[in-house]
């Protein structure tokens, strides 16, 4: 299977500049610097590469929509992995820093920023000493810093740690985190790429995403263009959790059955259950049934099964799972990480817990399922950022695949009710 | 079609709006109301409430109007059923934790949750939990009462703080579900301007406490009048129920105020009922024994024209004068000069002790032209303390709209973090830097910066400043300027307006309430009404009459003078109160104690007034009508709204007139909008002045005649006295006097007496923080604390006018116009 | 009173020369998280104090530290640990393990044992999915957790 970003994850001290660089690490700025960065940025556009954070946005198109002519520009590096189900970023900052930092000189001289600052959720601070180190061992080999290998780029790379909320990374939420504030959304447009950190024009990119601009500069756009299917292009982390044998972050070409995923990579399910539902793209895409699992993992069929990509987290529920008991435990997530600023998503979140955990604990009655729809409703599309639209889809699609979850708990309570 | 403008459909109606508009805007121009929460025109797009969401053809998803600029040929719907459907949602959500306890809710029937409710909301609610707790009623200040429970987290309040006010003191705290404004620790929430986010709360979340549970909204008399603390005149509302006072509520006027009102407006109105007012007019009998009769005001103003007549006919008009107030309105201080004029033949007329002399060599700005300058200078003025509306203001345009702000003062401002340039001069040194600013600009002549404080580069910066900016607003305070720097100022001014390319005028900014209207009324012993010099005698005496006098008066400190020497013989005080205000302190009582006949009027027993032969009793701001002209030369009506039994003071005025005149005086006015319209007659500048003109927002008056540039040259600066510092009294907005009494709600304001030092002063004088002092001079003696501040240049001291009590105006000295002070511990 | 250390001053200003001179308000999580860090809680003459360097007000401050979870007004133990209840977590059954380790330390969900040593809170998901269940205690993260590994981890901190 090809590999882009795994094919070395696991080789010893990868994270040092000394074997990074033995395994060919850092060759692509040369070549990037004989070019101009306009052709960079082409190349990525021609590569197909989509933005591997959540939106899947066509990562050279954005780079191509920053505001002309105004500088300085920067780069944030969106390191914030709080998407329940995903842990794919963390590996790659853990046992490969260098090529994220290479990622990234890459994107600056494309885009012609000369400062970059890497957002990485509070609980990494392991990983922030990871890549402070990598950092200062570039810094010290010309990697960054001025005039880097006589290219006339100057380039500062900075760690920046939040401090614990999952809205953080909401790259607009992640912005005012960055300028010392509380992590609330921003009104769009302005887009980042015409205002964004300090007003000024900004880059936001995954972890991932980043990652395979290396090869992508190395071996050209076609290579990449011609992995994967028509619309979706490349490889893609998929963090598989949940009922598996064989847990784990894994690299797949986009395209690939989920059934593969779930039952070659991983093992299949544990104690060789059956398989009950899949979330196929981190908690706030919509579940999928078991039915489903012939589905290709990529971007367009994933979309047209009714779910998202996302940021690539497969989530596996074997048959002892109840659905309301998850959709639950993701409502009261949502509950917990709504920034409070908007009214459907602050109340609206606490609201769909309250009925679920009636439910859960046989207090339900049988109108409040509807009652759930129908504030799902209420809150979709209809927030400022898409954390609501999140917060409904596993309850949304849980109750429209499930229903029967809810339907027994509500009728086991009639029943003792009864008695 | 300008450019500049874009049509779209909204509702299937054509509207066309300029660029930029907001959705909800737009749709109002046409009388289509989005309901909305957050959004307030003042605060810009939060989009928080989500309550304003409409339907946009080709976007999938509902928009929030108030986030949404107009497109052309966008088309919006605002009734389709999606729409209702997410409003009804919203609403619910809105609701859903609030504890709907409007029967007793202070904001019943003028609520937007109550109103919007009512006409998009669901029949009834879902909601079949305990609502959310939250902490109910509690004090977010003395006189803000926070109810959490009400709240609905639109953010207008902790946004208002952060983009208006500009100093995040209200604040979001937590997260989601948890977040609730809140200051820091739970500290009072006590701000210049705190009282606003009462105003522009959606819900009863943040009330009055002084108007808690007072009156239903509903009930009260509200009537649209100006504040008459300062110079800005902001507009406001009244509200009264049966005839008892009960709040003030900001009423926007863009050209005046921008929509907001300082604390002072909203809560220092407890002296419409103090128990200091001066209700009863009081004579001592002729015979001099100290024994008070009580005769109606009518016949003590009958008894006073009669008094200082017998004086004028007895001792020449030289005799008598009249010290005025720039707190009167123009109808008062207009009627006064004609009565001291016409009816006495003097011209001892004044009604301030710093130099200062109607018109301005370049134009009189609106205070609304800061918003379209590109710089702004400001020259010894304080605006936060002065004139507070000013402060926000500046802060706006600075933030918002990217004018420079340039300082030049002889002390730290508040004002000063948000200066591109802010530099200090010498107390004292004001008519030096002005000249040598003057110098630098035109560039004849050596910029002498010597014992200024500032540096030529400094100073030539300033000058570079001015002349790269397209449109400059110059604001001054020339109450606070020394000798008669203002002369040298308005030199200053002369050359500005040469430096080709720009645009330019100048505010004078002194803080009074009606200080421009005192000038253009003619309340100066040297100017006659519209700025006509006495030297015009032909032309005056056309207008006004051959009896019009047209030899210059005494000025207000040559008349306390003249009454030391008891060459003056009877002096009427209006609204004035020298003992306190005037330099010299106990030196004025005891000249005042000289004179044969002072008459005072005035609303409140001050330290003046306990001294007067006959008290006359004033209405003042609340109970009389009358016109009041603002720093941007914006006259405006400001209405009494409470009844009184008492006569207004214009009434009384004329009354003396009528006195004096055997076959009776022809004039009959029949409200205060009859001497408006004699203004409009007699004032150069007023001419396009009447009740319709004035109405909605107000009118600029045309500059007074003079066009006052070249004035005298500027005195010599006095010479340093050993061990003794310069001061420089600084203004407090909430000082302690008879406005804001003891038993004002703003009590929790006032302060205590600080004298701040220079650390190097206070290094020789071998003083720290918090040191007990007495600062000297000649006989007056003034108890602070010490503040090593560095809030002047080192050889000054600044002194903050904190109290009537303090008596800081004791210290001055205003022969040569800088005070020297020492400085000792006790 | 609070004052930094005069190693903070240094870290402090390795901090700020992260942000542009005229942006140093970027500095106020990685100063509030400097003070989080050594004296396990954020008290309010900290945030006056930071709020002092980076001229914001107190009140911002407070506004901003009490926005993200990290930021605790009262210290929290020695070790912190943070158990991830969220999905991948629960389906492998970190709820008994939860339990387990509150009953263990004999302290409430969310409390501190009366040495100070350990704090337990509930988290949101920690980027660890695949090694689920987890916890987080201070920096370093625990995986594929058993109540035998909890017990033995426990026991290993002094
Ligand atoms: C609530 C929410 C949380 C998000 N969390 C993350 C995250 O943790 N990491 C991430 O890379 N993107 C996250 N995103 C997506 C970002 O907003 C943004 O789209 C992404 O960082 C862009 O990078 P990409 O184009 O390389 O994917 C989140 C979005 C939302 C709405
Ligand atoms: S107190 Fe009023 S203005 Fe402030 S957030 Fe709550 S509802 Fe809005
Ligand atoms: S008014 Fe538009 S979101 Fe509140």
């Amino acid at each position: 299977m090809t590999q882009i970003l795994f094919h070395n994850i696991n080789k010893k001290d990868l994270h040092t500049l000394a074997v990074y660089e033995k395994e060919g690490g850092y060759k692509g700025l040369k070549k990037a610097f004989a070019k101009e960065p306009d052709e960079i940025v082409e190349m990525v556009k021609a590569s197909g590469l989509r933005g591997r954070g959540g939106a899947g946005f066509p990562t050279g198109l954005k780079w191509s929509f920053l505001a002309k002519d105004v500088f300085p520009r920067y780069l944030c590096c969106n390191a914030d992995e709080s998407e329940p189900g995903t842990c794919k970023d963390r590996e790659l900052l853990q046992k490969n820093p260098h090529l994220l930092i290479e990622g990234m000189i890459l994107c600056s001289y494309a885009c012609k920023i000369e400062t970059v600052y890497i957002y990485l959720r509070g609980e990494f601070y392991d990983l922030c000493e990871i890549m402070e180190t990598a950092l200062e061992e570039a810094y010290a080999k010309g990697y960054l810093g001025k005039n880097i290998l006589g290219s006339g780029l100057n380039l500062d790379i900075h760690t920046h740690l939040g401090a614990g909320a999952y809205i953080c990374g909401e790259e607009s939420a992640l912005l005012n985190s960055l300028e010392g504030g509380r992590g609330e959304p921003r009104m769009k447009p302005p887009f980042p790429a015409v205002q964004g950190l300090y007003a000024q024009p900004t880059v936001i990119n995954n972890v991932e995403t980043l990652c395979v601009v290396p090869y992508i500069v190395n071996n050209g756009a076609e290579k990449h263009a011609a992995i994967g299917t028509e619309k979706s292009k490349g490889t893609k982390l998929v963090s598989v959790s949940g009922h598996v044998k064989k847990p784990g972050n894994y690299e797949v070409v986009l395209g690939t059955p989920i059934r593969e995923i779930i039952y070659d990579l991983a093992g299949g399910i544990r104690d060789d259950n059956k398989l009950k539902a899949f979330i196929p793209g981190g908690s706030s895409v919509p579940m999928l049934p078991a039915d489903k699992v012939d589905t290709p993992y990529d971007y367009e069929s994933l979309q047209a099964a009714g779910t998202m990509l996302g940021s690539g987290a497969l989530i596996v529920m074997d048959h002892t799972v109840n659905v309301v008991e998850i959709s639950l435990r993701l409502a009261s997530f949502y509950m917990h990480e709504s920034c409070g600023k908007c009214t459907p998503c602050r109340e609206g979140t606490r609201w769909m817990w309250q009925i679920l955990q009636q439910i859960q604990t046989g207090k339900g009655e049988a109108s409040y399922v509807d009652k759930l729809l129908d504030i799902c409703d209420n809150i979709s599309f209809k927030c400022f950022c898409p954390l609501g639209d999140a917060a409904v889809a596993p309850v949304i699609s849980g109750i429209e695949n499930f229903r029967a979850d809810y339907d027994e708990l509500i009728e086991k309570m009639a029943a003792n009710t009864a008695v | 079609m300008a450019d500049d403008q874009v049509t779209l459909t909204i509702d299937d109606q054509t509207v066309c709006v300029p660029k930029g508009t907001k959705v909800v805007d737009a749709a109002k121009t046409v009388g289509i109301e989005i309901p909305v929460f957050c959004y307030h025109e003042k605060l810009g797009p939060l989009g928080c409430c989500r309550m304003c969401l409409v339907e946009v053809e080709k976007m999938p998803k509902l928009m929030t109007a108030c986030t949404m600029d107009v497109g052309p040929d966008m088309v919006v719907k605002t009734t389709t059923p999606k729409v209702e459907k997410a409003q009804k949602g919203v609403l619910e959500f809105t609701l859903l934790n609030h504890p709907l306890d409007c029967p007793v809710c202070d904001k019943g029937g003028e609520c937007p949750l109550q109103n919007n409710t009512f006409k998009y909301g669901p029949g009834d609610t879902r909601m079949d939990f305990t609502r959310a707790e939250n902490l109910k009623a509690y004090p977010l200040s003395p006189v803000i009462t926070l109810d959490r429970e009400r709240c609905i987290a639109c953010q207008r309040c902790t946004c208002y703080s952060e983009v208006i006010e500009m100093d995040n003191a209200l604040v979001m705290h937590n997260r989601g579900f948890n977040n609730v404004i809140g200051t820091f620790n739970n500290e009072p929430y006590d701000t210049r301007f705190s009282g606003n986010v009462i105003d522009i709360c959606p819900v009863g979340a943040l009330t009055n406490t002084q108007f808690r549970f007072k009156a239903r909204t509903w009930d009260l008399t509200n009537s649209d009048t100006l504040c008459a603390h300062c110079g800005c005149n902001c507009n406001m509302t009244l509200g009264a129920r049966t005839n008892k006072f009960m709040r003030i509520e900001s009423r926007p006027n863009d050209l005046v105020d921008d929509g907001w009102i300082c604390d002072k407006a909203r809560w220092g109105y407890d002296f419409l009922e103090s128990k200091n007012r001066i209700l009863q007019a009081r004579t001592v009998p002729d015979s001099g024994t100290m024994v008070f009769s009580s005769p109606t005001t009518q016949d003590a103003a009958v008894r006073t024209a009669n008094a200082i007549k017998k004086i004028v006919d007895e001792h020449g008009p030289e005799s008598v004068g009249f010290i005025g107030s720039p707190y009167g309105t123009n109808e008062e201080l207009y009627l006064y000069q004609k009565l001291f004029r016409l009816g006495f033949g003097t011209n001892n007329i004044d009604h301030k002790v710093y130099a200062d002399s109607p018109g301005l060599p370049i134009d009189h700005y609106d205070v609304s032209d800061i918003e379209t300058s590109n710089l702004v200078l400001v020259i010894a003025s304080d605006p936060t303390e002065e004139l507070p509306i000013l402060d926000l203001r500046i802060k706006k345009v600075v933030a918002r709209h990217g004018v420079k702000l340039a300082i030049l003062n002889d002390q730290a401002t508040l004002m000063d973090k948000y200066a591109h340039l802010s530099l200090r001069y010498n107390i004292g040194a004001d008519a030096e830097v002005f000249s040598a600013l003057s110098a630098a600009i035109s560039g004849d002549g050596q910029a002498n910066v010597k014992d200024t404080g500032i540096e030529a580069d400094q100073l030539k910066s300033l000058a570079d400043l001015l002349g790269s900016n397209k449109k400059v607003t110059i604001i001054y305070n020339p109450a606070a300027l020394t000798g008669r720097s203002v002369d040298v100022l308005k030199q200053l001014l002369s050359v500005i307006r040469e430096i080709p390319s720009i645009e330019c005028g100048a505010i004078p900014a002194a803080p009074f309430t009606n200080a421009v209207g005192a000038m253009d009324m003619g309340i100066l012993p040297d100017y006659y009404p519209g700025g006509v010099p006495v030297s015009d005698g032909e032309a005056i005496q056309q207008k006004w009459g051959k009896t019009a006098p047209i030899k210059a008066g005494l000025s207000a400190m040559e008349m306390i003078q003249k009454a030391e020497s008891g060459e003056l013989k009877a002096l009427l005080v209006y609204r004035a109160n020298p003992v306190v205000d005037f330099p010299g302190g106990k030196q004025v009582a005891e000249a005042l104690k000289k004179i044969d006949l002072l008459v005072v009027h005035d609303m409140f027993e001050t330290e003046t007034a306990k001294l007067a032969h006959i008290l006359l009793p004033s209405n003042g701001p609340g109970y009389d009508d009358g016109t009041t002209t603002n720093i941007g030369g914006r006259v405006q009506f400001r209405k009494g709204g409470l009844k009184t039994a008492h006569p207004p003071d214009w009434k009384i005025i004329s009354l003396m007139a009528k006195t004096l005149n055997e076959e009776g005086d022809k004039t009959n006015y029949i409200t205060s909008f009859s001497v408006t319209d004699e203004i409009a007659k007699k004032v150069p500048g007023y001419g396009e002045i009447s009740k319709k003109s004035i109405k909605k927002e107000g009118m600029t008056r045309g500059a007074p005649s003079s066009k006052n540039g070249a004035g005298q040259e500027a005195m010599e600066s006095s010479s340093p006295k050993p061990g003794t510092l310069k001061l420089r009294i600084a203004n407090y907005l909430f000082a302690h006097d008879k406005i804001l009494d003891a038993t004002s709600v703003l009590a929790h304001h006032f302060k205590s007496s600080t004298v701040h030092l220079h650390e190097k002063d206070a290094k020789k004088l071998k003083l720290k923080d918090d040191d007990d002092v007495v600062v000297v001079s000649g006989n007056t003696e003034v108890a602070a604390q010490v503040e090593i501040s560095n809030r002047c240049n080192p050889g000054g001291v600044v002194l903050p006018n904190i109290s009537d009590e303090q008596g800081v105006w004791g210290l001055a000295d205003n022969r040569d116009g800088v005070t020297w002070v020492e400085i000792h511990k006790v | 009173m609070f004052v930094f250390s005069e190693e903070d001053e240094k870290q402090i200003e390795k901090i700020l020369n992260r942000y542009p001179e005229e942006q140093k308000r970027s500095a106020l999580l990685p100063l509030l998280t400097l003070v989080q860090r050594r004296e396990k809680h954020v008290s309010a003459d900290a945030m006056r104090d930071i709020g002092r360097r980076l001229d914001l007000s107190p009140a911002y401050v407070q506004s901003v530290c009490s926005f993200y979870t990290m930021y605790s007004a009262t210290p929290v133990g020695k070790y912190l640990i943070l158990f991830c209840i969220n999905i991948s977590c629960q389906l492998n059954g970190c709820d008994e393990l939860l339990a387990h380790t509150a009953k263990k330390l004999n302290i409430e969900i969310g409390g501190t044992t009366e040495d100070m040593k350990f704090t337990l809170h509930r988290e949101e998901c920690l980027a660890a999915c695949s090694g689920a269940p987890m916890m987080r205690i201070n920096d370093t993260f625990y995986e594929n957790l058993t109540s035998d590994r909890i017990d033995q981890i426990l026991g290993s901190l002094d």
